[in-house]
């Protein structure tokens, strides 16, 4: 008797499905929207967590000396600031060196090669390159060079434009971010009134049967399941076709993301891969909630069971 | 086997559809009532069907009392109760056969059960040649008739008929009330309620009549008094 009455409640589930088709087909639409939105915010995070990772890495400050300072002080400096627990690495760039790196960059410019030999003394500064730990850990370790006996001899630092770059990057992340979870919301919220609305019509559509169904003594539970089954069909199809929608949408932006970090920096495509089952597990059980809290409603409140 | 005890209903202050209405229906019994419109016999019947709530008062079936029945055991009841009415309430998109298989498959009947037991009780109101036909294509009667045999078809206790020949002419009548008499035979007890006069007259079984509400006449083997 169970499995009658559960292959019935599909089969009207089904009915109920095909009878209002467009209305239907509207429902999905919107569902699918709110999972692309979704997903595209998952993306967006992935993209700008990576490229925020990117550009740490490659932060540094360089410490350029004064001219007249010693090599032997610059080292002591040097062992000084690799001394610091917030220091991850310290690169000690010569006079020489410095010189023979400008040079090499302009090697095919004449005119400062010229230039730089009227000169006849190297005008450059020894400088120490510093990597630190965390972004965060650069205000402190120039702080501790600067109040220590090692501060007077520096010429210059160069920090701020990467970090710069690194707050535009998180303030453009927090703003798409932002964006993107009211959009997703909003498709949220419009998806589960049109479920509801759905829900209500299909009630309004078979309230004869509904009738009959009461009348000859069909359970509470076989008169409302169809309607609740309606309800994670819309979800299933919806989440179904959204990430078929993915897919392609995914492999576009990777070749897209992949061009324009010029390396396979963001692979948003592996991450997708690897957490496909619980991407598409979690966003389709969500889905599934809220329209059977939707449906649940619309049948608690039109049905009269 | 119906036992009503001081039921009271009422939809507004003051305004009473039933006032301390009581009566004992035995089973097998045939019983017609009879009222003015607005005299309280469809009241009854939906409370009977617990389709509306008491304010006072007792039903009692077969030792249930609906008065106070859960929600989730009206469905139970319901299919003790064969009621038919006077607009026949069928699926207009499904034919005879699926009208009736549909009040079986909505309460789990096995397709090998629905398929042995429907053309049987089509064959019991006679219309086993219009098996295939949908409600559009029916006379009154013969809606009527499909409408009894879809109230037959959980074997109920009890058949409530509220106007069955509201809509029907004198011949369609007559043989409607035949069926509900040949149905009666076989032990279910019929509630018939009617505003026909000669219908209740030409049965000369138990009359009750409601009159705002109250129960004004009670006499077995008597006819029509209003």
């Amino acid at each position: 008797m169970f499995l009658f009455t559960f292959y019935r409640i599909i089969k009207f589930a089904l009915q109920g499905f095909w009878r209002n088709f467009w209305l239907s087909v509207v429902t999905i639409t919107v569902i699918v929207l709110s999972v692309v939105s979704m997903n595209f915010l998952i993306i967006i995070n992935r993209v700008t967590e990576s490229a925020a990772e990117v550009i740490k890495e490659r932060i540094d400050v360089s410490i350029y000396f004064k001219n007249t300072i010693e090599e032997e002080d610059v080292l002591r400096a040097k062992n000084y600031i690799d001394s610091l627990s917030q220091v991850r690495s310290v690169e000690y760039v010569s006079k020489e060196d410095a010189l023979d790196n400008f040079k090499n960059i302009h090697k095919n410019d004449v005119k400062i090669l010229e230039a730089l030999d009227e000169l006849e003394i190297n005008p450059f500064a020894a400088t120490l390159v510093v990597k630190a730990n965390d972004i965060g850990d650069y205000e402190k370790i120039l702080e501790y060079i600067n109040t220590s006996e090692h501060g007077e001899n520096i010429l210059d630092k160069n920090f701020g434009t990467q970090r710069e770059n690194i707050e535009k990057i998180q303030n453009i992340s927090a703003n798409v971010m932002r964006f993107g979870v009211v959009v997703s919301v909003i498709f949220i919220i419009i998806a589960i009134l049109i479920v509801f609305n759905t829900i209500k019509l299909a009630i309004y559509a078979q309230r004869e049967e509904i009738g009959v169904m009461k009348l000859v003594g069909a359970s509470n539970t076989f008169i409302s399941m169809p309607y609740l089954v309606e309800g994670v069909l819309y979800a299933l199809f919806g989440c179904i076709i959204a990430f078929l929608l993915l897919i392609p949408l995914i492999n576009f932006l990777q070749s897209y993301i992949t061009n324009f970090f010029a390396g396979d920096v963001v692979n948003i495509r592996g991450y997708f891969h690897e957490n496909i089952v619980f991407i598409f597990g979690s966003q389709l059980g969500a889905i599934i909630v809220l329209n059977i809290i939707a449906s649940g409603i619309a049948v608690r409140r039109y049905l009269k069971v | 086997m119906i036992t009503i005890k001081n039921l009271t209903k009422k939809y507004h202050p003051g305004v009473f559809a039933l006032q301390k209405v009581s009566m004992k229906i035995e089973a097998g019994e045939f019983v017609s009532l009879v009222g003015v419109s607005g005299a309280g016999k469809t009241t009854l019947i939906k409370i009977l069907i617990a389709a509306e709530r008491a304010d006072e008062g007792r039903i009692v079936l077969g030792g249930w009392d609906i008065t106070t029945i859960r929600k989730s055991e009206i469905p139970y009841l319901r299919r003790q109760i064969g009621v038919v009415f006077q607009d026949f309430k069928l699926l207009e998109k499904k034919t005879v056969f699926e009208n009736i298989a549909f009040a079986m498959q909505v309460c789990g009947a096995s397709p090998n059960r629905i398929k042995k037991l429907v053309p049987e009780i089509i064959e019991i109101v006679n219309l086993k040649d219009r098996m295939k036909s949908y409600p559009s294509q029916l006379s009154g009667g013969e809606k009527q008739r499909v409408a009894i045999a879809r109230a037959l078809v959980h074997g109920p206790k009890i058949l409530v008929a509220d106007e069955p020949t509201g809509n029907l002419d004198v011949n369609n009548s007559k043989e409607i009330l035949d069926l509900f008499l040949n149905i009666n035979k076989i032990g279910i007890t019929v509630l018939l309620v009617t505003h026909n006069k000669d219908l209740v007259d030409s049965v000369k079984k138990r009359v009750v009549v409601l009159e705002n509400g109250r129960v004004i006449f009670d006499k077995d083997k008597a006819k029509y008094v209003l």
